[in-house]
């Protein structure tokens, strides 16, 4: 009564119907354990003493005037929703999504999802909301659908319980595993009291029995404690390593499957190409006098500084270009390249510009 | 992919200072004479445009000549005008080189600076004329430049303060003519690095720490120490003030620097690096005669050498020479400078009152029913 007490207040237009009975009339001021029940032919109310006294004895007309349609006891049931208009509807999508029970990835595009899913909402709307003929036409449609599609839609339904299985599956591994957790961790702490419980007796014990001295022989001792505690904090992060490899104490629901990546070679900046020098190797180290400071130097090797970089970088300038033959070459480069060399008209012609040289042009800048 | 193989030499063909600035002994004269002729051509037009100028303000008919170059007027000398030859040009040049490294020794750069500062008003200098731009006001630019490119900072004010007589203006107005006379090239590999490279291994050879050499000279360590320092003195200034940069590599100009310091020593590691075998030895045969002539050139200027009385009389007279045919239109680079920027300004103006037109227009159109029309 409480409870509704709120809910009258909220609609009141809706509050006298609610607590009377439209068959018998029987009010729940009079009778506190009075029970609505529905029947999903025809969601007519009626209390469960009604429904008791007219259809225990078999199937019966619902005793609503003008409904008239026969229904069965076994059909009874509480409403879920207090507005039966609601109740109906969610009845209907029932038995609708029942039916229509494909899935997106059955489909090519997201448009047909789309446009399927908006199909199924009209035949829902034609089922709720349409006339008589609109609902028989759904219903046909309805029929034929499912007999049409029979393999398919178990098919689906099965997918579907599978799924929903899984997810209750992981759901009791996930608590089975933080309750694991959880008892470990108290254990642990049970283990570490006694621990230092059991150090402290030993610790007494020997000041009592033994005359060294007291000082050290505590230290001792609390450095031995260190080294218990330490020593499992150890052993539960390995376990925890091995536990994380194995099945991660952590899942995250509804991320997709991945597949491993194939592993990347560490990134070459020449792009393949061998730079080894020929000729000469670096040795590990140098002597010079002028980099004794800067090998030992840590305000050097802290930057991440290293000598091995120095003596790459010079030695590969000493014996860079040894073999360039400029005269050479560059004379070969002065033939092939293009003809302008010593033209002076040329330069004189093309007036404020200077042009010598292989591609030397040169414009005035003032 | 199969791994290529790249060798040290490919890698230094990859450098500008090889790609752009190597030249034969030839090439490089030619290059020289033709900017020297150029040169002296425009500044015969430009004395005579200037006199041209001079009499027709003299006469009164146009009150209003040029009002910038009213200083070059004043500056154009009388009579034909003599010009410099290209051997003239090129001792003058070498001058303001030696400058440079002084005036690097007054401000206390590092020698890489003052190196590539060298190297810059050598490369300049190929393309253009000491008659054109004063190498006196270039070189401080060059000096500026290289601080920048060796990451050796140095605040524009306090370089300007340290040099007498002059205004950061100055060093400034010359930078994009500078940097475009260098091709926008501002690497230069220097043989400074490779030289300690070189010495570094004689000298692990010399304490037997490499195992691949056989035989080792008597005090090895000690020769190697003073071939070093010898080598280092020729490399600071020898070779920067000869025209080896532009004809042999670093690695060679290092190697012949170290070559006229201690032949034998150096003969000795050159052969443990390029045994005689069938490939190696007619490389071998030519990069010492590469090096022996690069070893002459270096020591036609060697670093005890002082310039002589005689040097620095005819020094004074190729100085007094230039002052007489200097280019009168170039002179005054800061207010060419300044000139060119309002110019550049002007075009911003009219490129700025073109917009707001086509502004107008546009909105004019918007108002139309099926609005402006579409700029391509």
């Amino acid at each position: 009564m409480y409870r509704n007490a709120p809910k009258s207040v909220s609609d009141p237009s809706s509050n006298p119907l609610d607590d009377i009975c439209p068959v018998c009339k029987s009010n729940r001021y009079l009778n506190p354990s009075l029970q609505f029940l529905i029947n999903p032919e025809c969601y007519h109310k009626m209390c469960s003493t009604c429904v008791d006294r007219i259809f225990t004895s078999g199937p019966s007309s619902c005793p609503v005037p003008h409904c008239g349609r026969t229904l069965r006891k076994k059909g009874f049931r509480k409403a879920f929703f207090t507005d039966l208009h609601v109740e109906r509807e969610v009845d209907i999508r029932k038995r609708v999504s029942e039916v229509f029970n494909r899935r997106q990835d059955e489909f090519e595009t997201l448009l047909d999802w789309n446009n399927y899913l908006e199909e199924v909402e009209s035949l829902v709307f034609d089922l709720v909301e349409g006339s008589a003929a609109e609902k028989t036409r759904a219903e046909e449609r309805l029929r034929e659908y499912r007999d049409a599609y029979r393999e398919e839609i178990e098919g689906n339904k099965r997918v579907g319980k599978e799924e929903v299985e899984g997810e209750r599956r992981r759901e009791r591994a996930e608590k089975e595993g933080a309750r694991a957790r959880r008892l470990a961790m108290a254990r642990e702490v049970e283990e570490e009291k006694a621990d230092v419980e059991k150090g402290k007796r030993d610790l007494l014990e020997r000041l009592a029995n033994s005359d060294g001295n007291a000082n050290a022989i505590t230290r001792q001792a609390q450095k031995v404690i260190l080294k218990k505690s330490s020593a499992r904090r150890n052993i539960t992060e390995e376990v925890l390593a091995s536990n994380g490899s194995a099945n991660s104490g952590l899942t995250i629901r509804g991320l997709k499957k991945k597949v491993a990546p194939v592993e990347e070679k560490p990134y070459d900046p020449f792009g393949g190409v061998n730079i080894t020098p020929a000729r000469f190797t670096v040795q590990e180290s140098y002597d010079n006098e002028w980099l004794g400071n800067a090998k030992k130097d840590t305000r050097h090797m802290a930057g991440g500084y290293s000598l091995q970089e120095y003596y790459a970088r010079t030695m590969f300038e000493a014996f860079s270009g040894l073999g360039v033959f400029i005269e050479e070459e560059v004379a070969d480069r002065g033939q092939k390249g293009d003809p302008s060399i010593g033209t002076a008209a040329a330069a004189e012609a093309s007036g404020g510009k200077i042009n010598i040289g292989h591609k030397m042009e040169i414009d005035d800048v003032f | 992919m199969a791994p290529s193989s790249v060798s040290e030499d490919e890698r230094y063909r990859t450098s500008t200072q090889y790609r752009l600035w190597s030249f034969t002994p030839t090439s490089l004269l030619e290059l020289r004479t033709t900017t020297n002729r150029n040169a002296a051509n425009r500044v015969r037009d430009a004395v005579r445009r200037v006199r041209e100028a001079r009499a027709a303000t003299s006469s009164g008919n146009t009150s209003e000549a040029d009002g910038g170059n009213s200083r070059a007027v004043s500056a154009v000398p009388e009579g034909e005008v003599d010009c410099l030859s290209v051997e003239e040009e090129l001792k003058l040049v070498t001058h303001f080189c030696r400058q440079t490294l002084q005036l690097g020794d007054h401000l206390q750069v590092p020698t890489d600076v003052k190196a590539t500062a060298v190297q810059y008003i050598k490369r300049f200098y190929i393309t253009n004329s000491c008659m054109t731009y004063d190498p006196k006001t270039l070189l401080k630019t060059a000096l500026f430049f290289a601080t920048k490119t060796e990451n050796h900072y140095f605040r524009l004010t306090k370089f300007a303060e340290a040099i007498t007589a002059t205004k950061p203006e100055e060093i400034l107005a010359s930078e994009f003519l500078l940097t475009q006379g260098l091709r926008f090239t501002f690497d230069v590999r220097h043989p400074f690095r490779a030289l300690e490279g070189a010495v570094m291994e004689l000298q692990a050879m010399a304490n037997g720490q490499t195992p691949s050499v056989g035989d080792k000279l008597r005090g090895m360590s000690r020769r190697v120490k003073e071939a070093h320092g010898k080598a280092r003195e020729y490399l600071k200034t020898s070779a920067l003030l000869t025209d080896v940069y532009f004809h042999y590599t670093p690695s060679q100009i290092m190697m012949a620097s170290l070559l006229i310091a201690d032949r034998q020593l150096i003969s000795l590691y050159l052969g443990s690096k390029l045994p005689p075998g069938s490939a190696n030895s007619a490389i071998s045969a030519k990069l010492m005669e590469a090096l022996d002539k690069c070893a002459e050139m270096l020591q036609s200027m060697d670093p005890g050498n002082e310039q002589s009385i005689a040097e620095k009389k005819e020094l004074g007279a190729l100085a007094k020479k230039l002052r007489k045919c200097r280019n009168p239109e170039k002179i005054d680079l800061v207010s060419l400078q300044r000139a060119k920027r309002e110019g550049d300004g002007e075009d911003d103006e009219r490129v700025v009152k073109k917009r707001k037109l086509e502004r107008e227009q546009s909105a004019k159109e918007g108002h139309d029913l099926f609005g402006p029309t579409i700029q391509k």
